[in-house]
């Protein structure tokens, strides 16, 4: 019960830190975003060419860093890897590359849903259905095998390309691109970006938050502990939403239509989020848990999070990310997603039942034959 | 006496429970406390009153002996 406590309370801080990075200057609905934050910073060391989503995201250096630290200070930082390494590479490229699909990670896609955006309802389906999915394959023996400990500086690198960023972003040198307009435009002052990443890893660090993790604890456990963090941040970054809307207006819209950096296909919205869901559960956590744990120590994460990067640059590289829905001067409705972004999602879902399949397989035989230790 | 054990995959966390509740022994699957440990797996909760080192297998992380909310560790094998 105090566990659930310190849960709620540090999911309404992030609610309200959410929130208020968007008063600060972060794009509509995207306090916080690993996918978009992952993929403008792809953008901004040219990894791809869309110019509205290029700068370095301070909150994605924060939350790694904030979760390095606080691991550290409590003694539990452990480097640790070697569990199928190369597979949550590619894992990770599909959750990213679906997860642009429907514009948004499963964070996000809390925070649209505390926007009004009825649009991310859809999506949330498809994510639980694509949970359950994989927590059947969990159930039957799914396992990208264990993990290992290894020497510290494995453990840290990711960190210390986010300390490489922030050098990067404070100097500004000129091959390092940065979005005149757009989404990559709108950002909040980046100390105050870099201090609420820090702030939410730790806090992330501390509660073991993870979206995938709490509902597949519900589906596995019928333990609601770690989803009350995300029940928490979704009340008070509505909340923040809804006092911010009465006060400046333009915070706060319930419907289909009109929601910021987002699409109205549902069916899209939906089936990616689904891949998103089973891709996540397959890799053990959501990317927001991916970076803490990369803060942690956890090399297999950080190698994740390097698949997020070249995911997110295929998907701007190759058209497979979604345009947000917009309504032109005629009255025509232009975005939505693309022809190879619902082709690919279509794809990642079979790679990915093929691989959970795979994994399953292999893990039951294993079992069978291998020797007890006592 | 109780017991916390922790895995490093979710399926040696199955698999274990299988073999303690063939042997008898009611076990509890559950997500790891916090207060044990960061990681987000699958713990499973027992009693056992024999030697606590006959219940290491493959796929053991740690067993700790659960007394009055402290953890004493009993099997380390990170």
């Amino acid at each position: 019960m105090k566990e659930k406590r310190k849960i709620i309370l540090a999911g309404v801080v992030i609610g309200v830190i959410a929130a208020a990075l968007v008063w600060f200057g972060n794009p509509k609905n995207m306090g916080f975003c690993i996918a978009c934050f992952i993929r403008d910073t792809a953008g901004a060391v040219g990894m791809h060419q869309a110019a509205v989503v290029q700068y370095i995201r301070p909150e994605i250096i924060g939350l790694v860093l904030g979760a390095l630290i606080v691991s550290a200070v409590k003694k539990e930082f452990l480097p640790r890897g070697g569990s199928s390494p190369m597979t949550r590479f590619v894992l990770g490229a599909f959750v990213m590359i679906t997860a642009l699909v429907f514009l948004g990670c499963p964070l996000r896609m809390v925070l649209r849903i505390a926007g009004g955006d009825l649009n991310a309802i859809v999506g949330l389906v498809g994510f639980a259905i694509g949970i359950l999915c994989g927590v059947q394959f969990l159930k039957r023996g799914y396992s990208l095998k264990r993990t290992y400990t290894l020497p510290a500086v494995d453990g840290v690198w990711l960190s210390v390309v986010q300390v490489a960023l922030f050098g990067l972003l404070c100097a500004a040198p000129a091959f390092i691109l940065f979005s005149e307009k757009g989404p990559g435009s709108m950002h909040a002052p980046i100390w105050i970006s870099l201090i609420a990443g820090l702030v939410v890893g730790a806090l992330a660090q501390r509660i073991r938050l993870c979206m995938v993790g709490g509902i597949r604890d519900v589906l596995l456990f019928q333990d609601w502990t770690l989803l009350s963090g995300f029940v928490a941040i979704l009340v008070a970054a509505l909340a923040g939403n809804l006092v911010l809307n009465a006060v400046f207006g333009g915070y706060f819209s319930l419907g289909f239509m009109g929601q910021p950096v987002a699409h109205i296909d549902g069916v899209w919205n939906f089936l990616s989020m689904a891949a998103v869901g089973l891709g996540s559960v397959m890799l053990g956590g959501c990317p927001l848990r991916q970076l803490i744990l990369a803060g942690e120590g956890n090399s297999d994460s950080a190698v994740t999070v390097a698949g997020y990067f070249v995911g997110a640059a295929f998907a701007h590289n190759f058209g497979l990310a979604s345009a947000a829905t917009a309504v032109a001067e005629d009255g025509a409705i232009t975005g939505g997603p693309t022809a190879a972004g619902k082709l690919f999602t279509v794809i990642a879902l079979i790679v990915l039942f093929v691989v959970a399949f795979l994994n399953t397989k292999a893990t039951a035989a294993a079992g069978v034959k291998e020797p007890q230790r006592a | 006496m109780q017991y916390i054990a922790t895995f490093f995959t979710h399926y040696d966390a199955v698999r274990f429970a299988g073999d303690l509740r063939g042997q008898g022994i009611a076990v509890q699957l559950s997500p790891v406390p916090r207060s044990l440990s960061s990681s987000c797996g699958t713990c499973a909760r027992f009693a056992y009153e024999g030697d606590p080192r006959e219940l290491d297998r493959a796929g053991l992380e740690q067993l700790v002996r659960t007394d009055s909310g402290r953890y004493l560790p009993a099997i380390d094998n990170r």
